[in-house]
């Protein structure tokens, strides 16, 4: 249930901006915010059609630690049967417009159970967003540990 | 292709699929010689374009490549002023620690030199032309002494560039420990 209401969230949500072509920064930037939350639940329901719509096709994934992967690889690894997030909220976000391009730093609390282990990530993220006609996609994340 | 797909729609049928192609041929001259130069037009229009786009994305590859090692040896020498002029104002750097500098604090922390940099290689880039914008993924290896002790750090990062003016400018830059 979760998974078709939440692709149809989405959709509503791309369309309804997407009307707006003279948008106020103020409201792009609750866009780019909203997408981001969007992605966090995507990953956490494991709905890789939702995911598949906020990334570029030319995606470049830098995980936590270190793997490099494409979209199709990142789709896959939110798909594994291994990985079950139970809650993924994003912390201090800010945003950076460069005319059509986004950048979005914040940090990323994460916690789960991976391989039948209960995990605790704190990541410090950037996103880099492209607007691509209507939309806002995703053409790079990187995610690096921290404490700080 | 469109074009000339609508001309065989034309032509009919025929005993032979080769007579056909060159009949075809034929009367595309004959008949439309305007549809041909058009044709012929658009084919070197579009073959200038997308040389003209390849050799843009090209440029942009080689000068951003360039620029990347730019900032390799200026952060090896600690020429902060080279790194200035490669950094947009807003640049927003994650160090591999997960702290979050901006352009200044990162060149005082060059300036300072507090992790004793000897070396930086880059191993490995490529660049996704996107536009304006460039996104350059690659790993680096970092070696130099720390507290007295010799370290070897080897990092994926991605850094994102933007075309302003007529200049490529670091926006944001983050680097992820990898393994030895």
């Amino acid at each position: 249930m979760w998974k078709p209401f939440s692709v149809f969230l989405l959709l509503l949500l791309v369309s309804r901006f997407g009307a707006q072509d003279t948008a106020q920064p103020e409201s792009e930037q609750a866009r780019i915010l909203t997408l981001e939350n969007a992605w966090n639940q995507s990953v956490q329901q494991k709905d890789a059609s939702a995911l598949r719509m906020l990334l570029a096709p030319d995606l470049i994934y830098v995980d936590y630690d270190g793997t490099l992967m494409n979209k199709e690889e990142y789709l896959a690894s939110i798909r594994s049967l291994a990985l079950h997030p139970v809650r993924i909220v994003n912390e201090s976000m800010n945003v950076h417009f460069y005319g059509m391009v986004a950048v979005v730093t914040g940090v990323c609390r994460e916690s789960g159970v991976k391989n039948g282990k209960p995990y605790v990530l704190l990541e410090r993220f950037t996103d880099t967003w492209v607007r691509r006609g209507d939309n806002w996609v995703a053409v790079a994340s990187q995610s690096t540990l921290t404490q700080h | 292709m469109g074009f000339l797909a609508i001309d065989e729609s034309q032509t009919g049928a025929t005993d032979s699929p080769l007579q056909e192609t060159s009949w075809d041929a034929d009367i595309s001259v004959e008949v439309c010689p305007m549809k041909v130069r058009v044709y012929i037009a658009f084919l070197t229009c579009a073959s200038l374009f997308a040389a003209a786009q390849t050799y843009g994305d090209s440029a942009a590859r080689s000068n951003i490549l360039a620029l990347e090692y730019v900032w390799d040896q200026a952060q090896e020498s600690r020429d902060v002023r080279a790194l200035s002029a490669i950094f947009d104002n807003a640049l927003v750097f994650v160090d591999y620690d997960g702290r979050i500098l901006t352009k200044t604090e990162y060149l005082e922390r060059v300036k300072s030199d507090s992790s004793h940099m000897e070396q930086i290689v880059t191993e490995s880039m490529s660049v996704l032309v996107l536009g304006n914008t460039a996104i350059v993924v690659g790993t680096y290896r970092a070696k130099g002494i720390e507290n007295g002790k010799p370290y070897l750090r080897r990092r994926r990062f991605v850094d994102t560039w933007m075309l302003m003016g007529e200049r490529w400018v670091c926006v944001a830059a983050e680097a992820t420990p990898i393994p030895h």
